[in-house]
């Protein structure tokens, strides 16, 4: 009996030392690879022990491309990516799932493609003019459009686009709607048969009339163009349905063409003869569906290409393989935190500033994400042409300052050291998702507030609808969330204009936000945007985090890759070569 | 038994519509819909959506309509997804079926031999060992082993895919096809047996040693009848009742998918979809699914309770 008992001890030490041995090599990451709309930003953070380390400021080339795996050698003529998780609903506009857009960005190729910048640069047309007065668009096709199969695209598939989205019954994506076309609403509620406001000019050219000048309707207008002889020979007037049908097989014009989905594993593509600017180098294209894990497959050469997030421990595994070109990549989004602004004490504008400067951002959102962030004080990603750091606050990490602005605005310091005003303690009820980067928020944020005396009472939620409910009813001080992926400007202050945010209305935004539409003129929106941003970093209606930052990982041997945030990598897919 | 089974019958169908009510009704009250998850939408658009899909109508008539539906066997539209459920949960449930029910084969079958075993040899150093084995295998959370085994066995040595169900781009048929799924599922079921083995070896464990001391076993020894003889058909045979019950049990865990799993070995299986559909609040992906699940338990738990009265005629029905 002793003997075996001793050999039994002997074992479960064993067992526990090969744990403890293998528990720092496989770390869960989640790639970022979309733009779904419920998605938070969930970055996996650890407490910083070390200074910061050289962080990915350029691209960096495969050090060893003898490295490659076997897997990966063998495919001579297959791209592989990974993707979340596409539902099958390949029709551009009538997509619920983001992912189904990163697939429909390969099978599309729309009119005005978006270059990294945040610019529009010709896609399927091949120029455009914008009338004297901001308000008619004429978009000219390229010569030999044609869809995957064999057909002529022509400006009747444009109309036809336009004019479907326009339909009661269309559930999608409304921001064509949202241009407001002349007669648009007529044909929405039955009264036109037709919409006024889009001309057919000849078989290449077209023209849109607006209500009002908007400057992205060029790039909302300008995009992916379904064909009228497959998408509209069913159609009646209030009834969509059929469409549903034709999701699994569509008609496209992009780079490559749909050859077969299997869900929840893959989406295959085959390179489109078809295709206006010649057959792409690739012949074959996979998304390859992956819920978790990707490093397992990016390890073994089994996909090319995967997003993480930049931490030093991710740098330095990615570095390690060999074969990878790393680039390092902006998200075109911002993180903030939503301010109860009908509640009394955050009205004020020296709480709302006292609260940014009191909480120490640096640390919470840079260095114990090990880099993976950048500090956001404007609502514009540092990679839109909107950016500026000019007469913009920083907002610095400063608990002297914060006081000094609560002593201002009548906050006293009471018995508890919980500041208070007319009888009510200062108190923040934070509500938050339930991650790790929550946690870390929640940690240093008690204990900075605590330094000012505000008292910080926080709530993680495990479910985003239930936190975003909660936030709808007003009964919450704080919550953290991230806006979805901005390609222009005025998608990142919508939400200040007049009655987007409870509690929050200045006419000087609305009067700014409306301007800034009203031109198409880059350098005259920028100035506009820029008066925006610096009373948006006074007033502080929400409080600005951050930018995330992701190292964007391909294998060495594929070349012609060129990053663009905005448009994923469909911007530049048709290009990618194995060499 | 005629008139057992058919009251039993009436008895299901009461209450799966119980069930129905309930799910139908707890869903609806999780805060936030379908339409809310798009934080982009403004309220004028969220409301012509909710119009749409009808989410503006009352509970109760929502739940009519349903289950009209349901009965004309219309599982109705994924908002999410954009596809049928019915086809939606084709797509999915039979990967994650392929999974659990070899793992549920080799589960029981290990679980059976290590359970004779054991109790057989009771204190012996196999059992011992056998023991702390099948405890630390059962502590251990299913993503470490899972995490650890793909590092192990495909990162490092090569030998075994790192996940999902072919090889992406395969193009592999018939036969060829086969093996690449067996390939695949090798790691996943390594898993789920590892983490299943455990209870089940002990349950078995301690019925057989119930029942080795039975008188009747004694006879049988006595009888001069071989020592293998003994322990296979008159012990563990008596020792497996009980056990039987279970398996009816298991039922409904084949069908549901094991989110964990799935996701360590990205296998196309149902429980991601349903984690999915949860979150943006896709009702009807959400119902359907969960009255599948609610309609195979309640098969599971009158089949467990047939097989039982076959296997021991002396429980009476």
């Amino acid at each position: 009996m002793k003997k075996q008992r001793y050999i039994a001890f002997v074992l479960l030490l064993i067992l526990s030392l090969l744990m403890a041995a293998c528990s720092s090599g496989s770390s869960a990451n989640e790639p970022a690879d979309s733009s779904d709309p419920g998605s938070s930003n969930e970055t996996s953070a650890e407490t910083p022990s070390e200074p910061q380390a050289a962080a990915l400021t350029e691209r960096l080339a495969a050090s060893d491309l003898s490295k490659l795996p076997d897997r990966a050698k063998q495919r001579d003529d297959t791209i592989i990516v990974s993707l979340v998780n596409p539902s099958g609903a390949f029709t551009p506009y009538f997509t619920q799932v983001g992912y189904d857009g990163n697939v429909n960005s390969v099978l599309y190729t729309p009119l005005v493609k978006v270059d990294p910048n945040g610019l529009p640069v010709p896609g399927l047309a091949e120029r455009w003019e914008i009338s004297e007065d901001g308000l008619t668009y004429t978009y000219y096709l390229r010569e030999g459009l044609k869809y995957s199969d064999g057909s002529p695209m022509t400006a009747e598939d444009v109309a036809f686009t336009w004019t479907l989205l326009h339909d009661p019954s269309y559930d999608g994506i409304n921001t064509v709607v949202e241009s407001r076309i002349v007669g648009g609403q007529d044909y929405k509620d039955g009264k036109a048969d037709a919409i006024e406001g889009i001309q057919v000019i000849d078989e290449r050219t077209i023209s849109v009339t607006l209500e009002e000048t908007n400057a992205t309707a060029l790039t909302v207008l300008g995009g992916q163009i379904l064909s009228k002889a497959y998408y509209g020979k069913d159609y009646t007037f209030g009834n969509l349905d059929y469409i549903k049908d034709l999701h699994a097989n569509p008609i496209t014009n992009g780079p490559y063409k749909l050859e077969r989905f299997i869900p929840g594993q893959e989406v295959r593509f085959v390179a489109n003869e078809h295709y206006v600017f010649g057959k792409p180098k690739t012949e074959y294209f996979i998304y390859k569906t992956s819920e978790g894990d990707t490093w397992q497959f990016v390890e073994t050469g089994e996909v090319d290409y995967g997003s993480f997030t930049a931490t030093e421990d991710n740098l330095e595994r990615l570095t390690g393989l060999g074969f990878l070109d790393l680039i390092p990549s902006t998200a075109s989004n911002y993180g903030y935190n939503q301010l109860n602004l009908e509640r009394d004490h955050l009205q004020d504008k020296r709480v709302r500033q006292a609260l940014t400067y009191g909480l120490d951002r640096q640390l919470i959102y840079v260095e114990a994400r090990q880099g993976a962030g950048q500090l956001a004080n404007i609502p514009s990603s540092p990679i839109l042409w909107s950016y500026t750091e000019e007469d913009i606050n920083p907002y610095p990490y400063d608990p002297e300052k914060a006081k000094e602005l609560l002593d201002e605005a009548g906050w006293v310091v009471g018995a508890d050291g919980i500041r208070e005003k007319d009888g009510q303690k200062l108190r923040i009820n934070y509500l938050g998702s339930k991650s790790e980067s929550t946690d870390i928020f929640i940690a240093v944020a008690s204990e900075n507030y605590a330094e000012i005396g505000v008292d910080f009472v926080p709530e993680q939620f495990p479910d985003f609808n239930t936190l975003s409910a909660k936030v709808r009813n007003g009964d919450y001080d704080m919550a953290s969330f991230s806006t979805t992926i901005i390609s222009d400007p005025s998608q990142g202050v919508f939400r200040f204009t007049k009655g987007q945010t409870p509690g929050y209305d200045n006419p000087v935004i609305d009067d700014l936000y409306a301007k800034s539409l009203a031109t198409s003129d880059i350098e005259e929106r920028k100035a506009i945007y820029h008066e925006m941003f610096k009373i948006l970093n006074d007033e502080l209606p929400v409080m600005f985090t951050s930018y995330s930052k992701q190292i964007v990982a391909i294998n060495g041997r594929i070349g012609g890759f060129e990053l663009n945030p905005l448009s994923g990598i469909g911007f530049s897919l048709a290009d990618w070569e194995l060499k | 038994m005629r008139t057992y089974l058919l009251r039993r019958c009436l008895y299901m169908l009461l209450i799966l519509l119980g069930a129905s009510l309930l799910i139908f009704f707890l869903f609806s009250l999780t805060p936030g819909d379908y339409v809310d998850n798009n934080l982009s939408l403004s309220e004028e658009r969220k409301a012509e959506l909710r119009e749409i899909y009808g989410l503006n109508k009352p509970v109760f008539e929502r739940y009519v309509n349903w289950m009209g539906n349901l009965l004309q066997g219309d599982l109705g539209y994924s908002l999410a997804q954009q596809r049928p459920v019915a086809q939606l949960i084709q797509d999915y449930i039979w990967n994650s079926f392929l999974l659990a029910v070899v793992a549920t084969f080799f589960t029981w079958f290990i679980a059976v031999i290590i359970g004779v075993i054991t109790a057989y040899k009771q204190y012996s150093l196999f059992d011992t060992l056998v023991m702390i084995g099948i405890f630390a295998a059962m502590s251990i959370p299913s993503f470490f082993i899972g995490l650890f085994l793909i590092k192990v066995f495909a990162v490092d040595l090569k030998i075994l895919p790192p996940g999902g169900m072919i090889t992406t781009g395969s193009r592999a048929e018939g036969w060829d096809y086969i093996v690449e799924v067996m390939n695949h599922m090798v790691l996943p079921v390594a898993v789920m047996v590892l983490l299943g083995v455990g209870s089940l070896a002990r349950y078995l464990r301690s019925n057989v040693l119930e029942v080795i001391k039975q008188d009747y076993v004694r006879t049988a020894r006595a009888k001069g009848l071989k020592e293998r003889t003994v322990l296979y058909r008159h012990a563990l045979k008596n020792a497996m009742l009980p056990a039987i019950t279970l398996v009816g049990f298991e039922l409904p865990g084949l069908f549901s998918g094991s989110i964990i799993i799935e996701k360590i070995f990205n296998w196309p299986g149902i429980g991601q979809l349903y984690l999915q559909s949860f979150t943006v609040r896709d009702y009807p992906l959400l119902m359907g699914f969960t009255m599948l699940l609610a309609v195979l338990t309640v098969i599971g738990t009158l089949l467990s309770d047939i097989l039982y009265h076959a296997s021991d005629p002396r429980v009476k029905l």
